[in-house]
């Protein structure tokens, strides 16, 4: 490194130092947001309803009829509040509120019955928490962006129609976004973000893991 | 204090080749003043006896040791409480209203489609099974091989059937027959309560279904069956009025089991028990393609005309509870 690189690089810092300390969330400040979310669905196979064959007939189970079933995308609401451990690390913990379709395509029946695809809306919440890690960015002014990524790990709960029948899971997510300053004391803005879900439990037809897509769009505040 | 009244209930339960298809549990009942008791034993073990009379290739002791198999099966069912006694091998014969239920073969040649029968002595106030024989018709060829006697029915098949009415239950309709000379051929059951037995060789009836199980655990649950399973309930109709007689199933996608009931009233209302927490769906059909009098009295009145059809909604049942209201709406052929 040659003595005039060092010294750019020392102005800098003394220039970021001087910089308005409003512009950007620091230690110790808070960040509420709100918006809508869209939770990715997923293919839940299909089953057959079956009866046991006879003796001398085709062989094989006789087919009653048959089911594709699937839990189709889903939109909501989410809402969190975070808590800036220092200006990039923050902690937040939020709800997330969706109702996807659970949807049975329903199949060659042995009787000849009309195909229909049945349905059935449940209710989806996620209650979770994370850790958030911003970038540097653009800063925190009017038009400013703030990159970041975050993961962490929530209790999903699902309640069908009626709620009489609850299901219950984890959720681990992760992802990157980016927050959209809007006004110039860096209070306010808007938050784009999308990642992955990963749903251990909850409603399915087998004991397996789903990753399904997740986007989200908030307005955020800072105080 | 009023003596129980005792009658020979006239529920000549056949497993023959001549009733029809479509399916799912039936209790039987007995009419006490304006309300329907459900036939059960209030007392266990049910205590039996067994005809001291064999058949060829059947000793009288093979032929209780497959049906203590066939009692054990339905013991075996962790969601409800049943027990029997085998008290001995006796000269009386079944169908004798004497206070013993016993068991055994009778050569009933003018029955020639009936493999076996179950009647009961009822007390007609409450519903209480107080005796109950059990009929195997020497006139056809029986097998009790671990495997199954070649063109020869298998009496444990028979015999599980039959103590399920002996317990209290009555036909289930899950299955699919097909007319032959002569009568009706079952394709395929998904029940042993299915009124018409598998073909001569075939085992697959010492197995109960699904269907079965949601039936003696509706009359004998456990407390862990009314905590852990659910109901349905609900109504068939059709151009807004109820459908009697539908038969209605219930199809869990997640385990592939299929358990039923009926409509049974002009309101069209229906309820099935016994089901897994869980979504559901649900498909109606008329009784249309075989004997309505192997599921209901004479004069009951099924309506027949309309199409099968499923229902619209995925329907979830509760854990310990029931989902209810639910309306199926079918429509006229």
């Amino acid at each position: 490194m040659t003595l005039r690189s060092v010294s750019v690089f020392l102005t800098a810092i003394i220039l970021a130092a001087a910089a308005p300390a409003i512009a950007q969330p620091s230690r110790g400040s808070w960040e509420v947001s709100g918006g809508g979310v869209f939770v990715g669905g997923f293919d839940l196979g299909s089953a057959t309803a079956e009866l046991t064959s006879n003796t001398g007939t085709s062989g094989g189970p006789f087919t009653y009829f048959d089911t594709d079933n699937r839990v189709d995308p889903g939109t909501g609401f989410l809402g969190r509040i975070g808590f800036y451990l220092t200006r990039s690390l923050a902690i937040e913990s939020g709800i997330r509120y969706t109702q996807p379709k659970l949807k049975a395509r329903i199949s060659g029946d042995t009787e000849g019955a009309q195909n229909i695809t049945a349905e059935e809306t449940f209710s989806q919440y996620v209650f979770d928490g994370s850790a958030v890690w911003h970038f540097r960015g653009s800063g925190a002014g009017r038009g400013g962006l703030t990159p970041f990524v975050f993961g962490g790990a929530g209790y999903l709960r699902e309640l069908h129609e009626g709620d009489a029948l609850v299901e219950e899971g984890v959720e681990y997510h992760g992802g990157g976004g980016v927050k959209w300053w809007l006004g110039a004391r860096g209070r306010m803005g808007v938050r784009a973000e999308a990642g992955l879900s990963i749903r251990d439990g909850g409603f399915d037809f087998d004991d397996k893991r789903r990753v399904v897509p997740v986007a989200a769009g908030s307005f955020f505040w800072v105080f | 204090m009023m003596a129980p009244r005792r009658t020979v209930a006239v529920v000549t339960i056949l497993v023959a080749a001549l009733v029809a298809p479509i399916g799912a549990y039936l209790k039987l009942g007995t009419r006490v003043q304006s309300r329907t008791e459900s036939l059960r034993w209030r007392n266990f073990p049910v205590r039996y006896f067994i005809t001291n009379t064999g058949i060829p290739l059947v000793t009288q002791q093979q032929f209780q040791a497959s049906v203590g198999r066939a009692f054990a099966t339905w013991h075996a069912v962790e969601t409800a409480t049943t027990s029997s006694e085998f008290v001995g091998f006796v000269q009386a014969s079944p169908f004798v209203s004497d206070g013993a239920s016993v068991l055994g073969f009778l050569n009933r040649p003018e029955q020639d489609r009936t493999l076996a029968a179950t009647t009961f002595t009822v007390d007609t106030t409450d519903g209480r099974i107080l005796e109950s024989d059990i009929f195997f018709n020497s006139v056809f060829p029986w097998s009790v091989a671990e495997t199954g006697g070649t063109d020869r029915f298998d009496i444990e098949s028979i015999a599980l059937h039959e103590i399920g009415h002996l317990f209290g239950l009555s036909h289930s309709a899950l299955g699919e027959t097909e007319m032959i000379t002569g009568g009706r051929r079952v394709i395929a059951a998904e029940a042993v309560m299915f009124p018409i037995a598998f073909s001569r060789g075939n085992i697959s009836d010492r197995t109960l279904k699904p269907d079965d199980i949601a039936g003696i655990s509706d009359l004998y649950g456990t407390s862990t069956f009314t905590r852990d399973f659910g109901s349905i309930s609900g109504r068939v109709t059709k151009n807004g009025r109820g459908v009697k007689g539908a038969h209605v199933v219930s199809f869990d996608p997640r385990d592939g089991s299929l358990v039923g009931g009926f409509t049974l009233n002009d309101a069209g209302d229906f309820v099935i028990a016994g089901l897994l927490p869980g979504p559901h769906i649900l498909r109606a059909e008329p009784l249309d393609d075989g004997d309505l009098t192997s599921f209901f009295d004479d004069g009951f009145g099924a309506d027949v005309d309309f199409r099968v059809t499923f229902h619209d909604r995925i329907v979830a049942v509760p854990k310990g509870g029931g989902a209810r209201n639910v309306e199926i709406k079918v429509t006229p052929k």
